[in-house]
């Protein structure tokens, strides 16, 4: 009976856990809706790594090679130097570069070409500890990253107007212009450096004040720290380089014009227009929706086999509190029939057995939240193969917040499994204790 | 208030067993004085249970009167008969019917529940009818600690507990051994004449029945003319 209580607890565990992969997916689609109306008029210019060699050659320093940062959400707010991984969502053009650096002085003419509005170069570089992977007989090493650095302009010419910095400041304030010194952590930031707003940390032997948190989301990168571009520069040791260029025209109409005559000036820059960015993003968001579909149909077959089973359970454990509590009226017959003899009422007895077919199955659903807390992660996993695992990785690699999928209990539901014991308890004792009121107390002075 | 403690008039019970009547009781008269210590013998069949289940306000008669204190209880309604039970009647069965769960005094203590008295004046209660039975020693053990004779005293500690009009036994001694039912007999012919309880005995055993004050014979559901006197001396 207790196992039978623990069933639907976590099957009510397993569903929550679906219903929050839902809502996030949701929100998910809904940022990215957001950032493709912001694109429209953006510009991105990285020089993509074939490109070395152009005169280009990036600094001494080892770490501006590609690497898809782990749990990256994939994509930063306006910004897309190096934010696309490829691989990641079908890969592209999109993501190849930003990781290589450009000498900065040699793009100051792209903003004296017509239609420009603003410029704003940025300077990426990821910090972490290299890990070798053997492979197929190779070895490949890889960077895993702690934190992503990322260096912008400000001047309030630009981030007074574009959106290049996080917007959903959870603590502190935002970066703004003039600031040097200073960095915007990102929550997982914060938990890497253990520090808060105010607290001073080290990048690359060099301090810096946390001026700000800001909250990660879908469409935030969640371990990028940003600060001044010199700051970056100086700090990474790459004075007068950037990773990437974002371009802002005036209009969405001038977009491709603009596009074409930095083109034309730097042709070893790889190019995305708002509207390539558009149709990547617009696919994006129909993975993710595809995904947001398959969440709902999960959840609805969960919800639809939950039930099942909680109707299954619900119904047999009220069938054995039943004929527990019958069998025991049957052997207590003479009791009963004593304690009417001797002046209880049918109400007495009633009572009587309803508050110890209750206090039998309290004791029993706490039996049954004991194992449920222990086994309902496996239960779940046992009982719904809907929410499955394919489904539950595809969801961590698309927005690196949820890595796992389990039962979990709490007090609401510890709350409800004890009541729903109690109430089924009731509700199985119900006959049995009428029919012990019934006994006639001639039973009595029946002597076997 | 009368002197009559009990008594029934032209008590019927009639059976239906399979399609047939069975009369298991014809026409009883009887008349119980307050304060008498009285035997009803009879063979099996002879109706015993049956009239100890009517007596008791456990089963209704076909026809005839009960009057139990005053009142026929024949008139009460089915709801409020466990009140007569609790108040009027104290019942000592053959197999003593203790609550295995509960101790001793806390088995004397069971019929006083939800009379109005508070719990502290119920365990003083129970303890003086555990001694008055001779076992204020074993008052916290268990029915299965205690011996057969042990079990009847707290039984009849238990039907005293409210003070009832009639004690009404049922063959309590039909368990016993020889030394052990004439301790219980003599027990309650001590409680008979100190206490002036009313105590009717059924039985078929005609030494206890001749150690009670009168001894009536049932017969095929009648109450036999003849009637004996008992070596019981009531109060």
């Amino acid at each position: 009976m207790a196992i039978m209580i623990s069933i639907p607890a976590g099957i009510t565990a397993n569903q929550a856990s679906t219903e929050t992969l839902t809502q996030n997916l949701s929100n998910t689609i809904t940022q990215t809706e957001a950032t493709i109306n912001q694109t429209l008029t953006q510009i991105e210019c990285t020089l993509s790594p074939s490109m070395e060699g152009f005169g280009f050659a990036p600094p001494d320093r080892g770490d501006f090679n590609f690497v898809p940062p782990n749990g990256d959400s994939g994509f930063t707010p306006g910004q897309f130097g190096g934010g696309f991984v490829p691989g990641r969502f079908g890969g592209g053009p999109f993501g190849g570069g930003g990781t290589t650096a450009m000498n900065e002085t040699l793009y100051d003419d792209i903003s004296s070409i017509d239609g420009v509005a603003a410029v704003a170069p940025s300077l990426q570089a990821s910090e972490g500890t290299e890990q070798t992977m053997e492979m197929f007989g190779q070895s490949f090493t890889r960077l895993v990253p702690d934190y992503v650095i990322k260096g912008i302009p400000l001047t309030s010419d630009i981030i007074g107007k574009y959106p290049i910095l996080p917007t959903n400041i959870t603590a502190g304030r935002n970066l703004q212009a003039g600031d040097s010194g200073v960095v915007l952590l990102s929550e997982n930031n914060t938990a890497f450096f253990g520090v808060g707003v105010g607290d001073t940390i080290d990048v690359l032997n060099q301090s810096f004040q946390v001026i700000g948190i800001y909250g990660a989301s879908g469409v935030e990168d969640a371990m990028t720290l940003y600060m001044n571009l010199s700051d970056a520069q100086s700090v990474t040791n790459n004075t007068g380089y950037i990773t990437s260029i974002t371009v802002f025209a005036a209009s969405s109409n001038v977009v491709t014009e603009v596009a074409n005559a930095i083109s034309s000036l730097h042709p070893e820059l790889s190019i995305v227009t708002g509207q390539q960015r558009l149709n990547q993003l617009e696919t994006l968001r129909d993975t993710y929706e595809i995904q947001l579909e398959s969440a709902e149909t999960s959840l609805a077959q969960t919800q639809a086999i939950a039930v099942q089973e909680i109707v299954i359970a619900v119904t047999a454990t009220s069938l054995i509190v039943l004929f527990v509590m019958l069998y025991t009226v049957r052997e207590r017959t003479k009791e009963i029939g004593t304690l009417k003899a001797i002046g209880f009422s049918n109400l007495n007895i009633m009572s009587q057995f309803m508050l110890e077919g209750v206090i039998l199955s309290l004791i029993a659903g706490v039996v049954g939240v004991a194992i449920g807390v222990v086994a309902a992660p496996a239960l779940s996993g046992l009982l719904l193969p809907a929410v499955n695992v394919g489904f539950r990785d595809a969801f961590a690699r698309a927005t690196g917040t949820v890595s796992s999928v389990s039962g979990i209990i709490t007090p609401e539901l510890v709350f409800i499994a004890l009541g729903g014991a109690v109430l089924l308890g009731a509700l199985g004792t119900l006959y049995p204790a009428w029919r012990a009121s019934r006994t006639s107390p001639m039973e009595a002075l029946r002597y076997e | 208030m009368s002197s009559v403690a009990l008594k029934t008039e032209k008590l019927d019970k009639v059976y239906k067993l399979g399609g047939r009547q069975v009369r298991a009781l014809s026409e009883v008269n009887l008349e119980i004085e307050k304060g008498d210590f009285v035997s009803i013998m009879g063979p099996s069949g002879s109706g015993k249970t049956t009239l100890l289940n009517v007596l008791g306000c456990l089963d209704k008669p076909t026809q005839g009167k009960v009057i139990l204190d005053g009142v026929d209880i024949t008139d009460v309604p089915e709801k409020n008969l466990h009140k007569t039970r609790k108040h009027k009647i104290g019942f000592v069965f053959q197999t003593f019917n203790l609550m295995p769960w509960l101790n001793a005094v806390e088995n004397v203590e069971l019929p006083m529940e939800g009379t109005g008295k508070t719990k502290d004046e119920i365990r003083k209660r129970a303890i003086e009818l555990l001694e008055t039975v001779g076992l204020s020693e074993r008052k916290e053990h268990r029915p299965q600690k205690l011996s057969a004779g042990e079990q009847q005293r707290v039984a009849i500690a238990r039907a005293l507990a409210n003070n009832p009009a009639i004690v009404l036994a049922d063959e309590v001694t039909g368990n016993l051994d020889g030394k052990t039912k004439l301790e219980i007999i003599k027990l309650l012919g001590k409680l008979n004449t100190e206490q002036g309880t009313t105590i009717v005995i059924v039985t078929h055993d005609s030494q206890v029945a001749s150690m009670a004050n009168r001894m009536l014979f049932l017969s095929d559901g009648k109450i036999l003319a003849k009637e004996k006197q008992g070596t019981h001396q009531n109060k």
